[in-house]
């Protein structure tokens, strides 16, 4: 009896210490979000922003020098301001999750920055591009690493005053995002002053039938159409330009720079100008390693434009909590002091606002199905010519 | 402004039109044989351009690539499928719930249409986005001023005309037709002439969705794109237009259609600064004809038992 | 005479002997801690089996005729009972004081059960179809945006005001509500519904499709947004709006039993059943239609504005014709007419989905499906309705 009792102790001290052993080995888990839009019609580029914060996280997981064990929380915000305020209070609210990597959609992300600010929440967005995201609160918890619309609006309306263009119709969707978009183009033309503007037109977001809007845009005659918004209208208007025969240039912004655009229009697509800023993911300081390591995980979707960027905000979260501890308000504090840190995307500088400059914006025109460079494409160098290029 | 201006806006008016009206000629069909305010009929015309879409995909799979064989096949599958689950939703939700107070009916149809919309989303692959419908019609025009004259549209709106006026005929001339007055009519005395109510109930809501199909397909050649939620709005619009025209009467249904797409075209001429505005327009206008005319323009005769 | 005997004291009243409060008593105990544990669960096996659990626990107490028993003790000791509810509730809020996400969980529901129990005066004692509920909602948290973001109109007050609104802005649909029957009641309330949303959409005054932000509650000088901190307890600043919620629930529920069971509920249950034979007997079935619809709404805009501030955020898309049909299938679900069905029935369908995360996407289609079951095989809802009570202690 008293030997059993003996072996039994044994046993239990062993299995205990076994057990202890590999408690030491485990480490602590951390849990990071992420939101995005992966239902809807801009859900191609929500979802390529989190196969790249997967692919960031997946990558820490497997380094052995890293201090704790991630796991990636995802919500989606259908890229509708209410749902995103939900999603984002959701995830605020659990204190295990530290910070996020948030938002491709601008009026979702600037629908949720009190929101954050109120649980005390630190997150970088990775696509929205509204100025007004860093800038119209001083919040510590909110920081961009892509930059933002007024730059890409610059060049804009320089291509188009360059190319000899003298009348442009606005249509922008009634989002912060479309607004902002049709304030800042407007400003940079009237400073250039060569062209201007006929007509503005604001439409909703869902919106189907244009032919009311395009008619009367018809009747002014313009030489370029301007488009502010996203693509699941710009090709519903694309396309109904088409349809009521009008024959202007579609200039549009970062928000149709997506495959989706090109399948939803086919040969219309063909000559529709684009704007983004920083460059093309191959031409990026880390864009070959990104490239190289999404490929590799064979994720169903493509990191499309922004997944660059969700792959740096991602990382430089996951380095930020490696460096202080899984604490909301370290988090915060740290993030406060970002100067010149490495990420993919080059040099990372947060301003007092959190957000980051990124200098370079690629133009782009739709040729042959795909988004071409400017500067390389055939309509730079005269061989093809778009509507009423001289 | 000039004419051809006011041109593009009647064109534009009129292919609303025909849709709203083939919509709302479902609706008032099968009110006339039941009784009965079938909400999810909007939802069929979802469901009917998905299936043509789908059978458009599978085509392509398997290398068919003639416009024409596409659309002849797309309308055929889109029909004879909606009229297959418009006789299955007769038969097993609306049929039996006849005895019970017109508001199960109508809920159960407001929720069946829920159904069919978020069936769609979810289970067709990526439903959830607006997805591109093939342009199958030809796409020459012709310029006359500043009016632009499609090809496809008139060809649309043509069929659409021919669809109606071949309804009218069925209805009018044909032993079906008549049959079907009759039960709309007086259901107790058209079952005593021997007429089987069971199976005209089922015709009937083959008939009207297989109309629905028709109309989704026009819907998916107009916009080029079509999308889970297209059923809602033009459920909505299409039984306010068969109430504008009076439930029960064909006639009434087609006006009520051509009625809704005046109202917004003009709601559009007069605001032109924000065009969704013509909806608020459009539905204010019908809430107001309602307060005015409680059972449509075309008066309906109601007697009640007490 | 052969046969006879002589009746008990009371019995030509009906009157039998009152049921004993504890099988109530039980009940609620139950419920309360089988949702207490719902809402602590986070992993999605646990809360599979616990559903399981919880739909096999319903099932078996209705075969052994428990249930039967519990309904009889709530009808009975009704005051007492919903007094012991008040008490589950603030249980609950106590475990949970300091999680933020199922605090506002639970305000959802009880906000939206006072919405509801404005539908359900306007539909399940008036018979009065609205299917706009959502857009009266919706009325009521836009007021509470506008008002406390530009004004410094006390915000209990605004409140008020946001009932106020959503009855005035009702009372414009009373001339088309009160002349049509059956489905053309229902279109018209269907278009405002979507004229509403549309509108807000359309209208940049109002914020359009980017919403507003509501700033939070704030009542003499003690906001509501602020974390509390009692002593080394930290309670989530959602325990304001928790305690201000509850409140507006328990004053809107005594309303509803009251005016059920006085001599106006037994107005608008006759007109609800026959119109004709009603005005036959000289009751005033226009002036009795507009006091339910203007009371419902009422209700359904003072919930909304609340939920605005708790939200502190408002939004077109919140307020869609989707969003009604969800209201209007929290009423079918709970049985229409029983105000304890709602509670059960908003339960059901705001944690459940919330909870269950895979089913998220799919809660549209099973609400639907749901309340199709529930119309085809049971049309008087979970908890059906139960008669009128003519006497007192009078049971049938």
């Amino acid at each position: 009896m008293i030997r059993t009792g003996k072996i039994i102790t044994a046993g239990l001290m062993a299995a205990v210490l076994v057990l202890a052993a590999g408690a030491a080995n485990a480490k602590d888990k951390v849990k990071v979000g992420f939101i995005g839009p992966l239902t809807g019609g801009v859900a191609v580029n929500g979802i390529g922003g989190r196969n790249s914060a997967d692919l960031a996280v997946k990558l820490r997981n497997a380094d052995p020098k890293a201090k704790y064990e991630y796991e990636l929380v995802v919500l989606d915000d259908e890229c509708k301001p209410n749902v995103a305020v939900q999603v984002a209070t959701k995830m605020a609210a659990d204190k295990d999750i530290i910070a996020a990597a948030t938002h491709y959609c601008s009026a979702t992300a600037i629908a949720t920055v009190d929101t954050y600010h109120k649980f005390g929440f630190p997150v970088i967005v990775w696509g929205a591009v509204l100025p007004d995201i860093t800038y119209r609160n001083k919040y510590a918890e909110v920081h961009r690493v892509n930059g933002t619309m007024i730059n890409q609006n610059d060049a804009n309306a320089e291509l188009i005053s360059k190319l000899g263009y003298k009348t442009v119709a606005v249509i922008h969707d009634t989002t912060d995002y479309g607004k902002g978009h049709n304030e800042y183009f407007s400003k940079a033309l009237a400073k250039i002053g060569k062209a201007k503007i006929v007509g503005t037109f604001g439409v909703t977001a869902e919106q189907q039938d244009f032919t009311a809007e395009l008619t009367q845009i018809k009747a002014l005659n313009p030489d370029v159409i301007y488009f502010g918004g996203l693509t699941p209208i710009g090709v519903r208007i694309r396309s109904q330009m088409d349809k009521l025969g009008i024959k202007a240039v579609f200039d549009a912004t970062s928000g149709i720079v997506s495959d989706a655009y090109i399948q939803g229009l086919g040969p219309l697509a063909e000559g529709t100008l684009a704007f983004r800023e920083g460059a093309p993911t191959e031409k990026l300081p880390g864009g070959k390693f990104f490239i190289e390591k999404y490929n590799a995980q064979k994720y169903d979707n493509p990191p499309e434009a922004y997944g660059a960027f969700a792959y740096a905000a991602m990382d430089m979260i996951l380095n930020t909590i490696e460096k202080v501890g899984p604490d909301r308000k370290k988090v915060i504090d740290d993030l406060g002091n970002v100067k010149d840190r490495d990420s993919i995307v080059g040099k990372i500088t947060f301003d007092d606002h959190g957000q980051n400059t990124v200098a370079v914006i690629t133009k782009y025109v739709i040729q042959d199905g795909k988004f071409v460079e400017w500067d390389e494409s055939e309509y730079a160098s005269g061989k093809r010519k778009l509507p009423g290029q001289k | 402004m000039d004419l051809g201006l006011f041109a593009q806006y009647v064109m534009n008016g009129l292919m609303l039109g025909m849709m709203y009206a083939l919509v709302a000629v479902g609706f008032t069909l099968f009110f006339g044989v039941l009784d009965v305010i079938k909400f999810s009929h909007g939802d069929v015309v979802t469901v009917g351009a998905f299936t043509a879409l789908a059978a458009f995909a599978g085509l392509h799979q398997l290398g068919f690539n003639s416009p024409w064989l596409d659309l002849v096949v797309m309308l055929v599958a889109g029909m004879l499928a909606m009229a297959a689950l418009g006789m299955l939703i007769a038969r097993y939700l609306v049929m039996p719930l006849r005895s019970a107070p017109a508001l199960n009916t109508l809920l159960i149809t407001l929720m069946l249409g829920t159904v069919l919309r978020e069936s769609v989303r979810l289970f067709y692959p990526q439903g959830g986005n607006p997805k591109p419908f093939p342009a199958l019609l030809p796409r020459n025009s012709i310029d006359l001023g500043s009016f632009n004259l499609r090809l496809d549209n008139v060809l649309m709106l043509a069929a659409g005309g021919l669809v109606v006026v071949g309804l009218q005929f069925l209805l009018n001339r044909t032993k079906l037709g008549l049959a079907i007055r009759a039960v709309a009519q007086d259901e107790e005395t058209a079952r005593t002439m021997g007429i089987n109510f069971t199976a005209i109930v089922l015709v009937t809501f083959a008939i009207g969705s297989g109309l629905a199909a028709f109309a989704g397909v026009m819907n998916g050649l107009y916009y080029n794109e079509i999308n889970f939620g297209i059923g809602l709005y033009l459920g909505v619009i299409g039984f306010s237009a068969a109430i504008i025209g009076g439930l029960g009467s064909i006639y009434g249904a087609i006006l009520g259609g051509f009625l809704f797409a005046g109202l917004q075209t003009i709601g559009t001429v007069l605001l032109p600064f924000a065009s969704a505005y013509k909806d608020v327009f459009a539905f204010a206008v019908v809430i107001a004809i309602m307060a005015w005319r409680p059972t449509g323009l075309i008066q309906e005769k109601i007697s009640e038992r007490v | 005479m052969n046969g006879y005997e002589p009746m008990a004291e009371g019995a030509e009243r009906g009157e039998k002997a009152p049921a004993p409060l504890w099988p109530g008593l039980a009940a609620l105990a139950a419920a309360t801690g089988y949702l207490i544990a719902l809402l602590a669960a986070e992993n999605q096996a646990f809360i599979i089996s616990l559903l399981a659990a919880g739909i096999a626990a319903v099932l078996a107490a209705a075969w052994l005729r428990l249930l039967d028993r519990a309904s009889r003790s709530f009808m009975d000791h009704e005051d007492a009972l919903a007094g012991c509810a008040v008490v589950a509730a603030l249980a609950v809020a106590a475990y949970f004081h300091e999680d933020h996400f199922v605090l506002l969980l639970v305000i959802t529901v009880l906000l939206y059960t006072v919405a509801t129990l404005g539908l359900n005066i306007q539909f399940g004692y008036a018979g009065v179809l609205n299917f706009a509920g959502a857009s009266f909602f919706g009325i009521g948290a836009y007021t509470s945006a506008v008002l406390n973001a530009h004004t410094a109109i006390p915000h209990l007050i605004v409140l008020a005001f946001g009932g106020v609104l959503a009855a005035l802005i009702g009372s414009l649909l009373l001339l088309p509500v009160l002349r049509t029957r059956g489905h053309y009641a229902a279109v018209v309330t269907i278009a405002f519904a979507l004229l509403f949303k549309t509108f807000l959409e359309v209208n940049d005054v109002l914020g359009g499709p980017q919403g507003m932000q509501v700033p939070g509650m704030k009542i003499l000088g003690w906001t509501f947004n602020d974390n509390i901190e009692i002593g080394k307890i930290s309670l989530s600043f959602y325990m304001n709006y928790y305690v201000v919620s509850l409140l507006l629930l328990i004053g809107a529920f005594v309303v509803v039993r009251r005016l059920e069971r006085s001599w106006i509920g037994l107005n608008l249950d006759a007109l609800r059943l026959d119109e004709t034979a009603a005005s036959c007997f000289g009751l005033d079935v226009v002036r009795w239609k507009i006091t339910a619809f203007l009371i419902g709404n009422f209700l359904i805009g003072i919930a909304g504005a609340l939920f605005g501030m708790v939200g502190s955020f408002v939004a077109p898309n919140n307020y869609t014709f989707a969003d009604s049909l969800i209201l209007v299938s929290i009423l079918l679900l709970g049985g229409i007419g029983n105000p304890w069905g709602l509670i059960v029935a908003t339960f059901i369908v705001v944690i459940v989905p919330e909870k269950l995360q895979t089913i998220q996407e799919y809660r549209f289609l099973l609400y639907a499906l749901l309340v199709i079951a529930v119309l085809l095989f049971r049309p008087e809802g979970l908890l059906p309705r139960p008669v009128r009570r003519y006497f007192p202690g009078w049971r049938p």
